[in-house]
């Protein structure tokens, strides 16, 4: 037996003793049934405990997840059974009837069915969906320890303290209770009274085997899930392995081992091993073939009472005295490397594979590693070198050891080493081409060995080294618990140190500048001189990372997929189902190991982070790019920009306007400031946007701001530092009509209007005030009328000193006209590219719309204030009447806008129908549109359309398709809308028309119609129907240029079909067959006619019908000869039995005579083509012109006539070619 | 309150109008109605005649009133009559007295409108305080000016104020149907509910049901709504015209239907369109004739 490694814990309580455990099957929670009374539910993947259920009296021994429902069952010493839902965290109801201490319970699989083992000696059968107990079963005389339902079959399997464990049989139960038949109620008390047996015999539970063995009392039993195998566990201290047949039941084996009472045992779901858990402190695991033990885990002080296996999940649970551990058998961590674009890594079979990542594909296994280790021991790691293409692999069998394995060329050889050198060692990895590091830790030694296994050199490491890995060439990291040193192996000394807690994982970078060293919840990243960068803390377990190629590094927790940047803003890029160990990031793929080893690929968005990064690093074409491409918006971004000092560029994605208005102010966008505050209008934010306006120098927005505000002071103080004089007369105006006498006194102060300031003083009785002013201006006139007014004279006065008169300044510079040139306030490069660009993008959106782009809120902007101003001017002349009250001010600007708005609307925008012409270069587009000059011009030029004529059903229909009318407002005429083709599709620059009858209709329709009437020789008919094939191909659209050959196709085969059934037509209109067969030209024509009509590559039996329509002609005229050589390409062609009957016949007789009694021009052994027009041959090397549309010939005289197949072409005109595909 | 609110003792009455239901209106029963409302309730009344074609018993009904809503009600029934121009004489006088009265707004917007006076009706329409009506109108009148974006503007403002509006449900879904993409969907799902719910079916929605399937590509419902439109009422125009539209989508005979459209509306947008179509037709086609014979 191996000596107890370490456990692989995942998750430990303390409680008091725990005696009934169970796995929900989906989510990372365990029940714990406790001594003390309690059930508890723990998150062991968050080690968090979810809820407690107290509602037993004494302790509970049983419990059991059902595996769909949310419901748990338990059972415990007060007889009781509890059904329990957790969703609503309550007891449903409770099952009585039990006579003593529960011992166990468990859900059916699939059947509403509890079965509970008791201390009262029975097992019963209860159903939970009505409560009712369905079945006893008797039979063991001692305490009923656990019971058991077969996973699959109808057997429950029992163990006793009477030494027995049972196998029952519960078809009988089955049977009663899924009856589909009803019952009286009569036959239902009956039933349920009439408990074991029925009429007939049958029980509903009777006992099929009892497999005695134990020397004790039996603990526990359990099936195996897949084969007739039970496993028990008994005082005896044994484990026993019991075998089954249909007919009898047998004991295999015995595992000989626990020292003390076993009282758990269980068969691995998965693997051919059996664990045990029993008093001796002891968990042992046994290989279920060989029956030896495989392993075993001790601990101190706790006895083991209960063990239970995840169903699904390679976890396990065992309850002790003082709670309970979760914990795996073995690292599901599979041992890989990734070489350039190979992964190598080994399966759980312990095959070595590789997978190229550009290729997605496996390759076969590479290398068997069956005798590397002990069988239950998988490889911890796997190191490549690539210079000699072998492996290093690491076990921790054995107390450690390694490998050293040439990997053959392909898969293909033998998979057994054949050669390979090992070693004891903790860790190796290779440290140079031809050199790699063996750890030891429990010597702490570290051996550098050539590749042939000898040492070259050995030192020791720093105390305490638990695993080496990769440094650079020449280095080594080696981890200590506490720190990780850098270590030149040429040097042998440490060259680096880093204080880093329990590092179990170094990943380099591609570019190997970094490495991030991952512990249970930190990841710490490092340059390669072991300088930290970054470190960040995770709550759940980190299992693995890799390196984007931009250096991002992507790692994975339990249960997300994260990422970091080198300056430690991190992020989640997508949750996990199941774990996974990443070991490649490629664009969108993420490539990772499950944990059965197979490789896997998974899609991520990795547009945040990629735009975090050229942020970061300045990459605005970076950055551009990806806000072009992707949909970067939402809170995140945003207040990551903001945070990290970026307004102008979280500007862009805002759209609430509070936000943008923040923003805007923040980085001085006062374009976008402006019309924030006119969208929200607010004072508040005027006077900020007043503020942050005034301290850009930018008046025009500080004027309108004051204007919002009705600060007619700082009006009249900005229009005198503008020196804005004509506003200032304005606002003087304004103060006069508010009956403001300061506000007036300021502005004729402001103006220096001695006049103003006389007149106001006098209108307000202040008279010396008055006089003064004149005098001090030397007024005297004024100051006479003053005098007079008052009734005064000047004696009268006592004036002060006269100060001298006050003269404003004027002002030398307009300053009013134009902002004051300011400096290209924050905007960077990338900003102005980025507005530009989102100007663009907006446009693109909504391409009629006219006030979402900047630039073009500029204009408007502009607009309004030359109109307000405009509107002023007008004012001036109707004495101010427009600044009457300062309230008007406001609604005259509005108005100004809203004037630009409406003027705006006024114009009626474009439609649908004529976006359709403008999107698409193929004429039927244009029809559809309307447009039919355009769609005429493009037929001319693409085949030399020049007669419309027939093509005009085709016009109006495509043109009527495409419109459908709604009945919108009462009492208006219906909106017209437009039918698209590209439905999915919103974008007004890429939408298109429904085309009627396309290519697909065409083909499956009118096409079959076509041939119908030719079978049925209808051939006017069948003429007119190719004929508006033609002319609807020719008026068409594809989706592909798959489909474009396709109708190229279709035209080829329409014109073909139009000329063989003119010609058939002109033979038909030469007369009756009495006129013509005395008529010797007519005769002639008649026959040549016929023989052309097979011409034409139609379909094989139309082509049948037009041959023997020929031969039967010749051969009635005698012409032997002819009819002979139709009858051979009759029965060349096969087919249909009767025409080939005929042939025959014909062939037979015409072969005695072969001579032609009517020389026509038909020469059955030349290469020609029929001239569509005259109906004569053209042999292949003669001068012909064509149809440019169906490809019909002519004959060269024919050249500049319509083409009589299509009707709408000119013969002999070359154009660009048809287009129906965009 | 306002008595179009959900509350309202017009919600009724005013819905059944909108849904195209006006028998549903004309029937009901206005004898309990409060007396600031019984005006409403009647102009709805006499518009749902106006809708069923009652134009001549409407005209004389409201022959000598006052009441600027009648006036205008006696404006929409003489444009029905095809007395255009009084009609719209009469609306420009009462745009002047009472701009702000709701019904002179709607009713004289759909006058005006229908005159092909866009701007005066945007003009009357735009002076409106909270009248959906005055909305919906608005936002068709941009649609068949083909502006969309402004259309588009005038819903989200509306939304924003009168959430489950019928109106503005319907409105929106007029603009969704020239926006399309996923909008067809939306606009399907509110004409589908109005048309399927027994309670608020009528030919109308079962007609633009049948138009949002149109434009989804889904022939065959649609189809099967316009028949069943048609199956109630024979003579519903935008029924027949769609249907003939749906018949050239999906390559069947059209001759039928196209005749039943010129003895239903001879003036029907479809077939006055296909006319000038036609013509352009002949007129484009004879340049290149005529160049052919040169």
């Amino acid at each position: 037996m191996q000596a107890s490694s370490g456990m692989l814990t995942k998750f430990e309580s303390k409680s008091s003793r725990a005696k009934g455990i169970a796995f929900h099957p989906k989510r990372p929670w365990i029940l714990v049934a406790l001594h003390s009374s309690t059930i508890q539910l723990w998150d062991y993947r968050m080690g968090t405990l979810i809820d407690r259920f107290e509602e037993h009296d004494g302790p509970v021994r049983g419990v059991d997840f059902h595996k769909t429902q949310p419901l748990f069952v338990s059972g415990g010493d007060d007889y009781k059974i509890k059904v329990w839902s957790y969703q609503t965290r309550r007891c449903l109801f409770t099952l009585n009837g039990h006579l003593d201490y529960i011992r166990t319970v468990f859900f059916h699989h699939e059947l509403p069915w509890i079965v509970s083992a008791s201390d009262d000696q029975t097992i019963r059968i209860w159903n939970w969906q009505n409560r009712s107990l369905l079945c006893t079963m008797t039979g063991h005389n001692h305490y009923a320890m656990c019971a058991q339902f077969h996973p699959k079959e109808d057997l429950v399997v029992s163990a006793s303290l009477d030494q027995s464990v049972r196998v029952w049989d519960i078809s009988g139960l089955r049977k009663k209770h899924s009856a589909p038949t009803s019952m009286t109620f009569e036959d239902q008390v009956a039933r349920t009274n009439a408990n074991q047996t029925d009429m007939f015999g049958n029980t509903d539970a009777v006992v099929k085997f009892v497999l005695e063995g134990h020397d004790r009392g039996v603990n526990w039993v359990a099936f195996h899930p897949t084969m007739p195998l039970i496993v028990s566990a008994g005082d005896d201290r044994l484990v026993k392995l019991w075998r089954m047949s249909d007919t009898k039941a047998w004991e295999v084996d015995t595992c000989r081992g626990h020292f003390m009472n076993a009282n758990g045992c269980l068969f691995h779901p998965h693997q051919d091993l059996i664990l045990s858990a029993g008093e001796d402190k002891t968990i042992r695991v046994w290989d279920l073939n060989k029956r030896t033990a495989v392993n075993s885990f001790k601990r101190e002080n706790d006895r083991f009472w209960v063990i239970a296996a995840h169903p699904e999940i390679n976890l396990f649970a065992a309850g002790h005295d003082n709670g309970v551990m979760v914990f795996k058998l073995e690292r599901e961590r599979p041992a890989s490397t990734v070489y350039q674009n190979q992964l190598f890594y080994i399966t759980k079979e312990k095959h070595v594979r590789s997978y190229d990542f550009q290729k997605n594909a496996e390759s076969p296994t590479l290398l068997s590693l069956k005798k590397l280790g002990s069988p239950w021991t998988p490889p911890r790691t796997l190191s490549y070198n690539p210079a000699e293409r072998s492996v290093l692999v690491t076990t921790p069998a054995d107390g450690g050891s390694y490998e050293l394995i040439n990997l053959p060329r392909d898969g293909s050889g033998a998979i057994e080493p054949t050669e390979s050198k090992r070693g004891q060692g903790n860790s190796a990895v290779f440290v140079a081409r031809n050199r790699f590091a063996v750890l030891n830790t429990a010597t702490q030694t570290i051996d550098i060995k050539d590749l042939t296994n000898n040492t070259t050199r050995s030192f020791k490491p720093p105390l305490g080294t638990s695993d080496i890995y990769f440094g650079s060439t020449g280095s080594l990291l080696i981890i200590t618990p506490t720190a990780v040193h850098l270590y030149d192996i040429q040097q042998k000394k440490s060259t680096a140190e880093l204080t880093v807690n329990g590092v179990k994982y170094v990943v380099w970078s591609n570019d190997g500048l970094y490495a991030a060293l991952l512990s249970k919840h930190n990841v710490t990243i490092v340059t390669k001189t072991l300088e930290q960068v970054s470190t960040l803390h995770e709550t759940i377990r980190i299992k693995s990372a890799t390196w984007d190629d931009a250096g991002v590094l992507l790692y994975s927790t339990l249960n997300h997929i994260k990422y970091t940047l080198l300056n430690g803003d991190n992020g989640i890029v997508r949750t996990l189902d199941q774990t996974v160990y990443l070991v490649r990031v490629k664009g969108r793929n993420v490539y990772c190991l499950d944990r059965s080893a197979k490789p896997k690929v998974l899609h991520i968005d990795p547009t945040e982070y990629r735009f975090k990064l050229a942020l970061v690093k300045r990459n605005y074409e970076e950055m551009l790019n990806i806000i072009q491409t992707s949909s970067l918006v939402g809170q995140s971004i945003i207040s990551y920009l903001q945070k990290k000092g970026y307004p102008e560029i979280a500007l862009q994605f805002v759209q609430d306007p509070t936000t943008r208005f923040e923003l805007a102010i923040e980085c001085g966008n006062l374009e976008v400031a402006v019309e924030m505050a006119k969208q929200l209008d607010r004072p508040k934010l005027w006077s900020r946007l007043s503020t942050e306006a005034l301290a850009h120098g930018n008046h025009s927005v500080v004027e309108m701001a004051y204007q919002k505000l009705k600060h007619f002071d700082k009006l009249s103080f900005l229009y005198l530092t503008t020196g804005d004089n004509a506003k200032l007369a304005r606002m003087a105006k304004i103060a006069e009509h508010r009956g403001d006498f300061t506000s007036r006194f300021q502005n004729a102060l402001y103006l220096g209007d001695v006049e103003d300031r006389i007149q106001m003083f006098k209108e307000i009785d202040l008279y010396p005030m008055a006089y003064l002013t004149a005098k001090t201006h030397g007024l005297e006139e004024e100051c006479q009328s003053i005098l007079e007014a008052t009734g005064l004279t000047e004696e009268q006065l006592n004036l002060p000193q006269l100060g001298e008169p006050l003269t404003p300044p004027k002002p030398v510079v307009p300053t009013f006209q134009a902002n004051w040139p300011t400096k290209a306030t924050s905007q960077s490069i990338f900003e102005k590219a980025l507005l530009g660009q989102v100007e663009g993008l907006s446009l693109e959106d909504e391409p009629s719309t006219t006030t979402n782009g900047f630039g073009l809120d500029e204009a408007g902007e502009d607009d309004g204030a030359k109109r307000t101003g405009a509107l002023a001017d007008a004012d001036d002349d109707e004495d101010a009447a427009g600044w009457d009250l300062g309230d008007d001010i406001i609604p005259e600007v509005e108005e100004g806008f809203v004037n630009v708005e409406s003027v705006d609307a006024s114009g009626g925008g474009i439609s649908e129908a004529d976006l359709w012409a403008r999107n698409s270069p193929l004429a039927v587009d244009h029809v559809a549109g309307g447009s039919f000059e355009t769609a005429m011009q493009l037929l001319n030029r693409q085949v030399g359309a020049v007669n419309f004529t027939p093509l005009k059903p085709r016009f109006l229909e495509v043109y009527q398709a495409s419109k459908t009318y709604l009945a919108a407002s009462v009492g208006l005429p219906p909106l017209v809308n437009y039918v698209r083709r590209t439905v999915e599709e919103s974008d007004l620059r890429k939408v298109l028309p429904i085309i009627p009858r396309d290519l697909e209709y065409l083909a499956a329709n009118d096409l079959q119609r076509g041939y119908d009437s030719m079978k049925t020789n209808k051939l006017e008919e069948g003429l007119k129907i190719f004929k508006d094939i033609l002319h609807s191909v020719l008026v068409n659209a594809v989706g592909s240029e798959s489909e474009a050959a396709e109708a190229k196709k279709l035209i080829t085969s329409a014109s073909e079909y139009s000329v063989a059934m003119a010609i058939e037509l002109g033979r038909r209109q030469l007369g009756k067959q009495e006129d013509i067969n005395k008529n010797p030209q007519l005769l002639k024509r008649s026959l040549e006619l016929s023989g052309y009509f097979t011409i034409p590559k139609i379909e094989v039996p139309h082509r049948q019908l037009a041959l023997h329509s020929a031969m039967t002609l010749a051969h009635r005229t005698k012409n032997y000869n002819s009819a002979l050589g139709f009858a051979n390409r009759i029965l060349a062609n096969g087919g249909a039995s009767k025409i080939l009957e005929n042939a025959r016949k014909i062939k037979a007789q015409c072969e005695r005579n072969p001579h032609d009694a009517v020389e026509i021009e038909f020469d059955q052994f030349a290469e020609f083509e029929i001239c569509a027009a005259s109906h004569t041959p053209i042999y292949s090397g003669a001068a012909f012109e064509e149809c440019a549309f169906d490809g019909s010939k002519y004959q060269p005289k024919f050249k500049g006539s319509i083409c009589a197949v299509c009707e709408v072409c000119e013969v002999g005109k070359h154009g660009s070619g048809l287009k129906l595909f965009a | 309150m306002d008595p179009y609110s959900a509350e309202g003792e017009l919600i009724n009455i005013h819905n059944f109008f909108h849904q195209g239901q006006f028998q549903e209106v004309i029937d009901f029963d206005t004898s309990t109605l409060s007396a600031e409302n019984a005006l409403p309730a009647r102009v709805l009344q006499l518009r749902a005649r106006l809708a069923l074609g009652q134009a001549d018993d409407v005209l004389a009904d409201v022959q000598g009133e006052t009441e600027p809503e009648l006036e205008a009600v006696g404006a929409l029934a003489e444009h029905a009559l095809g007395n255009t121009d009084a009609a719209v004489k009469t609306v420009e006088k009462l745009a002047q007295e009472s701009p702000d009265n709701a019904a002179v707004q709607t009713l004289g917007g759909t006058v005006l409108q229908a005159a092909g006076k866009s701007e005066e009706a945007l003009a009357l329409l735009s002076q409106h305080t909270g009248n959906l009506e005055a909305i919906a109108l608005i936002v068709q009148i941009h649609l068949q000016q083909n502006r969309t974006d402004l259309a588009v503007k005038e819903v989200t403002a509306a939304r924003r104020w009168a959430q489950d509006s019928l109106l503005v449900n319907l409105a929106e879904s007029w603009v969704g149907l020239r926006l399309g993409g996923d909008k067809y969907q939306q606009a399907f799902y509110v004409f589908e509910e109005l048309a399927q719910a027994p309670a608020t079916s009528s030919v109308r929605t079962l007609v633009s049901q049948a138009v949002a399937e149109l434009h989804l590509g889904r022939t065959e419902e649609a189809q099967a709504a316009l028949e069943q439109a048609i199956k109630k009422e024979p003579g519903f125009s935008e029924a027949i015209a769609n249907l003939l539209v749906l018949n050239v989508i999906t390559g069947k005979d059209t001759a039928e239907l196209t005749s039943s459209l010129e003895t239903v509306d001879p003036q029907h947008p479809l077939l006055a369109d296909l006319a000038e179509k036609s013509a352009l037709f002949d007129k484009s086609a004879n340049r290149y004739k005529l160049k052919l014979g040169a």
